[in-house]
Order: C-alpha cells, then sequence, then structure tokens
C-alpha cells in the first residue's frame, strides 16, 4: 500500500497512540499484578514525582554532562587515530583488526574493568564510554579518508597544496560524511556505555535512578526512565547528528535527487 | 575543399615552442611482463597552439596527458616545459579531469579561489575580483554563492574551467571532459571554450576520442594509434573560429582525420 509522503507522520503517531493502548489494555486486563507492570499514567506520575523531589534534573544534568565529555574526548581521539589510519597503511592493518575486537563487546562488558581499574569513581564511567564509541569513530574516520576520490587529491596537487595543508583543506572535508557517520554510530555506544555504566557506579544520573527503581521494588520508576532513556538518545541521535548528517550528505551530492 | 596539410612538421609560426616531448615512451610493468603504452613520442607545441590528442581508447593518448600533466612519469625521455624539464604536478600545467573534480565542501566561488591560493601577491579581495572575471568567462557570476550540488553537470565542468584557468597555467590540460554531457550542453561547451581560447591566447592539450570534437576544437590534431601508441599523423585544422560543430567543413576535417587512423601506414584502431 502506497501511503502520501506528507501523510506518513499521521501513521506514525497513530501508531504509537495504538501502543499506548494496548498498554492500558494489557494494564487494564491485569495480566501482571499493578506493582510489576504499572500503568502509562502511573509511569508519568513516578516522572513527575522524581521531578517533583529534585531527583530527575540533577540526574540528566549530570549523565549529559558525562556524556557530552566523555564523547568529545572519545570523538576526538577517535577522530585523530582513524586520520592517521587512513593515512598509514600499517597503522590501519593493525588497529583495524583490534577495534572490529572491541567492537563485538557489548558496552556494558567495559564495566567490570573499569570497576577493577577506577572503582566507584566517575572516571570509571569516562573510560566506559570512550571505549564504547572511540573505536566507532576511528573506523568510520580511516574508511572515509579511504576512500577520498583520488581525483581531489589530484586537483589539489596539482593548484600547488601544500602537503602540509591536505588534511585541513582536502582530507578532513573530503572524508566528512563518513566521520559524521561515525560520529552518530560513536554517540549511540556512548548513550549506551554511559547508562550501563551509571547503573553499578553511580550515585546520580540515569542508570543510577533506574537501578534505584529496581531497588525500590518500583516498576514505573524503571519503565519511566527507561522511556525517557530512550527518548534522549533518540532526540540526540535524530535531531542532532540525524540533521548534520542529512545536511552534509546533501551538500556533498550523496543523496539521490528526489 | 579544405587545404589539409597532414605532414608531420609542426606549421612555421612565429610563437615559440611552448612544449616539447623528446622520445618520451612509457612502460608499464604487467604481471612482471613489461607493456609498452607509449612508443618513444617526439612533438612540439606551440605557445598559443590547441592541440588535439585523438585515437581509439588504450592508444596512450590519455598516458602522454598524465605525463604532460607529471602525474605519471616517462620511462624513457624528457618533457621540456618553456625549455624547464617537467618533474611532478604543478599549477604551471593545470588539467580539466572527466569528472569535473569540484570540491563540494566548497561553493563555486570558493573552488575557483582554491587554485589562488598560492597567488600571494594578490591581496584577498584581489583574488576574489579575479576569480569573478573568471566566472564570468564562464558565464556563471550568477552563481558564485551556489553549492556544486545544485549546478547541473555542463554548470560543474564550466566551474572546473574557470578553477583550472583562474591560476593562469602555461598549459591547460584537458581530458576527454564533456563525455557525461549531453548534445546540446556539449555543443555550447564547445563554443565557451573556443571563445576562452581566442581570448586568453592559452595554449590547450585536449584529449578525445571524438573525430568531430578533435576537428572543431583543435588548431592541430595528434592522431594517435595503438598499442603501443604513436603518432601516425599530425594534421593541420585551418577553420577560422569560432568553428560550429555541426559546421560541413568540421565534418570533412573530421573524415580526415578518422581516415588518417584507418589509413594504410598502419593496423586498425582497436576500441
Amino acid at each position: 500500500m502506497k501511503v502520501q509522503q506528507h501523510r506518513i507522520k499521521y501513521y506514525v503517531l497513530g501508531f504509537y497512540l495504538l501502543l499506548l493502548a494496548v498498554w492500558q489494555g494489557l494494564f487494564s486486563a491485569q495480566v501482571l499484578p499493578d506493582y510489576l507492570f504499572p500503568s502509562p499514567w502511573q509511569v508519568v506520575r513516578r516522572l513527575w514525582e522524581l521531578a517533583a523531589d529534585n531527583y530527575l534534573w540533577p540526574s540528566l544534568k549530570a549523565t549529559f554532562q558525562r556524556m557530552g565529555i566523555g564523547f568529545a574526548i572519545a570523538a576526538t581521539i577517535g577522530l585523530l587515530i582513524g586520520l592517521l589510519m587512513g593515512t598509514v597503511q600499517v597503522v590501519n592493518s593493525c588497529l583495524r583488526s583490534l577495534f572490529l575486537g572491541l567492537q563485538t563487546l557489548p558496552t556494558a562488558a567495559w564495566v567490570p574493568v573499569s570497576l577493577l581499574i577506577y572503582g566507584l569513581s566517575d572516571r570509571g564511567i569516562y573510560f566506559v564510554i570512550f571505549m564504547s564509541s572511540a573505536p566507532a569513530v576511528a573506523i568510520a574516520t580511516s574508511d572515509g579518508v579511504l576512500h577520498i576520490p583520488r581525483i581531489y587529491l589530484q586537483v589539489a596537487r596539482t593548484l600547488g597544496t601544500p602537503a602540509y595543508a591536505m588534511p585541513v583543506r582536502i582530507i578532513l572535508p573530503a572524508s566528512l560524511p563518513s566521520i559524521v557517520t561515525g560520529l552518530k554510530l560513536g554517540w549511540t555506544l556512548a548513550w549506551h556505555g554511559g547508562v550501563s555504566a551509571e547503573l553499578i557506579k553511580s550515585t546520580i544520573g540515569l542508570g543510577f535512578l533506574l537501578q534505584m527503581g529496581r531497588e525500590l521494588n518500583d516498576a514505573a520508576q524503571v519503565i519511566g526512565i527507561m522511556l525517557l532513556t530512550v527518548i534522549f538518545g533518540v532526540l540526540l541521535d535524530q535531531c542532532v547528528f540525524g540533521l548534520i548528517q542529512k545536511r552534509i550528505l546533501k551538500r556533498w551530492g550523496l543523496t539521490p535527487k528526489a | 575543399m579544405p587545404a589539409a596539410d597532414s605532414n608531420l612538421e609542426a606549421p612555421a609560426e612565429a610563437h615559440p615552442i611552448k612544449l616539447k616531448l623528446t622520445n618520451v615512451a612509457k612502460l608499464y610493468v604487467n604481471a612482471s611482463k613489461p607493456v609498452a603504452a607509449l612508443q618513444p613520442i617526439n612533438a612540439e607545441i606551440r605557445a598559443g597552439e590547441f592541440v588535439v590528442f585523438f585515437g581509439p581508447s588504450g592508444c596512450g593518448k590519455s598516458t602522454l596527458l598524465n605525463l604532460i600533466a607529471g602525474f605519471e612519469e616517462p620511462s624513457e625521455g624528457e618533457i621540456t616545459l618553456d625549455g624547464a624539464r617537467v618533474e611532478g604536478p604543478h599549477h604551471d600545467r593545470l588539467m580539466l579531469f572527466q569528472e569535473h573534480g569540484l570540491f563540494p565542501w566548497l561553493n563555486v566561488i570558493e573552488n575557483v579561489l582554491f587554485g589562488l591560493r598560492r597567488q600571494f601577491r594578490f591581496k584577498p579581495k584581489a583574488r576574489r575580483e579575479k576569480a569573478r572575471q573568471f566566472l564570468q568567462m564562464v558565464h556563471l557570476d550568477q552563481f558564485e554563492k551556489a553549492p556544486i550540488h545544485e549546478l547541473s553537470g555542463g554548470m560543474k565542468q564550466r566551474v572546473a574551467l574557470a578553477r583550472a584557468l583562474a591560476p593562469d597555467p602555461k598549459v591547460l590540460l584537458v581530458d576527454e571532459p564533456f563525455p557525461a554531457l549531453d548534445a546540446l550542453t556539449r555543443t555550447k561547451l564547445y563554443g565557451d571554450l573556443q571563445e576562452i581560447f581566442l581570448r586568453t591566447q592559452k595554449t590547450i592539450i585536449l584529449v578525445t576520442h571524438d573525430a568531430r570534437e578533435a576537428a572543431c576544437l583543435g588548431d592541430r590534431v595528434l592522431v594517435f594509434s595503438g598499442r603501443p601508441g604513436r603518432i601516425k599523423a599530425d594534421i593541420a585544422i585551418n577553420l577560422p573560429r569560432v568553428r560550429d560543430i555541426n559546421d560541413p567543413k568540421v565534418a570533412e576535417f573530421a573524415k580526415l582525420v578518422m581516415s588518417q587512423l584507418e589509413g594504410p601506414a598502419g593496423e586498425s584502431p582497436t576500441t
């Protein structure tokens, strides 16, 4: 069935309303007792209480601060390593296999080792964020550099661009579409890793609130914080990285014309 | 009937020799066996001449252009520009590529300005002025702020032309720049290129496998045959400019160029 483009958003809205109705329906049918399976309303009310008791905002702020700083470090170092991998073949051969191997690890698997090294300090959370996302950024960056059309380099060379200026004037901008894709993926992985680390290591943050909900046997809080984690993760992924990516792909002429 | 010299002498003109090819040969090592891409070639190209390298695919004409551009090194012989040996790519020999090679992260005028970066004797404002002049020359001054992805194929190729001309190269090298474009756009570009040639008095070398294009654009057409590549004929096209690709006289010269390729002196072209 073909749906007109501008109509699609109403269908999406309808789908989520339906999902909410099913949730409420399951609750009303008492499939599980309500302390295990709260209603949407109970979840919203619990989040409201958390906000009113001044639990929610400090935790959101803490999580975003950690993510912001941790991801900024991971992205910068990942980018530099990626550029090096893209330019020096030996480095690429060695690091690529290592990073691809590391990427098979679930991000939460970095939590135990960070506990061993850093104990319960916040540095451990940064460590998990870094290890979760830096390899992805590095690999995407090196892919971008390795696939730069040869003609850009030839043109720049004949127009007299000196070798030291190549990274800034050609290599970085030419691989930008790939870099942004890597940053987007890296952000998602950082978000996974960071919240996982907060579960165990922190006394503040979204992960902490999730764990606190479990300890209090408060299903409404657990589900509410999960929802918030999804919403903020998607918001940043789509509204920040997604939009940047869309603009860059368009500008670089990499999207098929409508 | 147009007077067609097909002698191998360069036309006796007052213009000095710009580019001199002396015994230039190129070998490629393919599966441990060397393959000759170009047999030793001798040619002289004079200042302000529009020379076309014409021949079938694989005849070595593009290889020779790459050697002149400095992207590759000749296995034997030497190429000199104004008496100085050519070594590596340099902005005194700029190439207009088959794919335009414009940088999508820069807009139209920034692309043209990219080639002017090295001209330290000009202040930024003067460089911008210069870039504008060249955009005007290719009739794109209305589009200086446009992003590249918004331009049509023909417009992109014209921006690339402006970018290659702006640094004032001694020789403009053109590598089959138009096959991806539609016939109408191509016809217009033939006219533009000739007007620019008349205006700038630039030395131009263009590579093509289209006889009509060769006859329309060249002062001289060097006919190549493969393989290994060598020059079979050197034909002067004595027609006034600006020439129209659909002019019957151009067609006659195209026929002459084609006949040189199929002539009795060598084997028939392979494509």
